[in-house]
């Protein structure tokens, strides 16, 4: 049953996550609330892992989330059941690759997804933020973090790895 | 034109899965390196054309290439093998990292390290919203959309796939009726 549950979830996310990897998000926090599979903080941790390992970001955390969930059978599972959609609109799309990007439906219901993605994304960094918010030192590193790529996105790994060190200096000297 | 074997074209996309750091913009370059310059299989043009497709499908943008150019270079088998390929070496890094890491949840350095972590997670969402902000054309219609779902979303208990759902819904029907008149 849980398996089931499983792969219809990350059916959904391979078939309406849209903008990369970090566009899984919402989906897996909705999980995280909807379902016991894992709490948010593991989320968290897995979002982490998943940015410094190798590999797509959105392919490793489905991984995670699996294994979390339902040991080896359910990463495989969610892995697979995430890249399938992909899989099926890539032979689709491949077939008819010109009609594809002049189709006035797709350019409409692309044209729909992007806002809608930015607003979902959104409303989870809203909801990540809130318990936060009581923090001072948590604000304090979020505020280094964006003036830090102000100018330009720098690698995943460059913020894990500095928020990781200053996480552990922090809490050596309190 | 060169044909490929299966094998080999599962052991190239297992290397790019193994040396893949970050996600779709990263395999670009790479895939380029691979499949344009060393082998002359793809053309650039194609390389540029399925990239762009790429990220206008749903799903993952690297796992999306790179089963374009499976498909491209052995048909449907070549897509399954590239994407097989890719998630190869991850996947079982994946399950190694997350089989170890339980040993560590009590360790001091772990958990104050995962408490910036948390925070560099929020960074990496809003920069990602920042990304998608900056490569859109904003017009009315992408702003009513936005603010409506966003409110939505907020104030809801609604699914991502529910507000996914109804959004583009309604937003299919206002560009059904404001469409140009050619198109039926």
């Amino acid at each position: 049953m849980i398996y089931l549950q499983l792969a219809l979830e990350f059916l959904k996310i391979g078939f309406f996550s849209f903008g990369g990897g970090y566009a899984t998000i919402p989906f897996l926090y909705h999980i995280s609330q909807h379902y016991n599979w894992y709490t948010l903080e593991e989320l968290s941790q897995m979002i982490a892992v998943a940015s410094i390992t190798p590999g797509p970001v959105g392919i490793n955390v489905a991984t995670y989330a699996g294994i979390k969930t339902a040991g080896i059978l359910g990463a495989l599972l969610a892995t697979v059941s995430e890249i399938l959609p992909s899989l099926i609109l890539v032979l689709i799309v491949s077939k008819l690759l010109k009609k594809f990007k002049d189709n006035f439906w797709i350019k409409s219901i692309i044209e729909c997804l992007k806002p809608i993605s930015c607003a979902l994304l959104a409303s989870v960094a809203i909801g990540l933020i809130k318990p936060e918010l009581k923090d001072i030192n948590g604000m304090i590193l979020l505020g280094i973090l964006l003036a830090l790529s102000w100018k330009s996105k720098k690698d995943p790994l460059f913020y894990i790895l500095l928020a990781g060190i200053f996480g552990i200096i922090f809490h050596l000297f309190s | 034109m060169k044909k490929i074997s299966l094998v080999k074209l599962f052991l190239i996309f297992t290397k790019i899965g193994a040396i893949l750091l970050g996600g779709g913009y990263v395999i670009l370059p790479i895939l380029k390196n691979e499949f344009v310059e060393k082998r002359a299989l793809i053309g650039d043009n194609d390389l540029l054309d399925y990239f762009a497709l790429s990220q206008t499908l749903p799903g993952i943008i690297a796992a999306n290439i790179s089963m374009f150019i499976g498909y491209k270079l052995r048909g449907k088998l070549g897509a399954i093998i590239a994407m097989f390929g890719v998630i190869f070496v991850p996947f079982f890094t994946i399950v190694f990292l997350a089989s170890v890491f339980n040993m560590f949840t009590n360790n001091f350095y772990i958990n104050s390290a995962l408490w910036g972590i948390n925070i560099a997670v929020i960074t990496l969402l809003i920069l990602t919203i920042r990304e998608m902000w900056q490569k859109t054309d904003k017009n009315i219609f992408f702003y009513l959309i936005f603010i409506t779902s966003l409110l939505t979303l907020i104030f809801t208990k609604l699914s991502p796939f529910q507000a996914i759902l109804i959004f583009t819904s309604v937003g299919l029907i206002y560009k059904f009726l404001s469409r140009p008149k050619e198109i039926k």
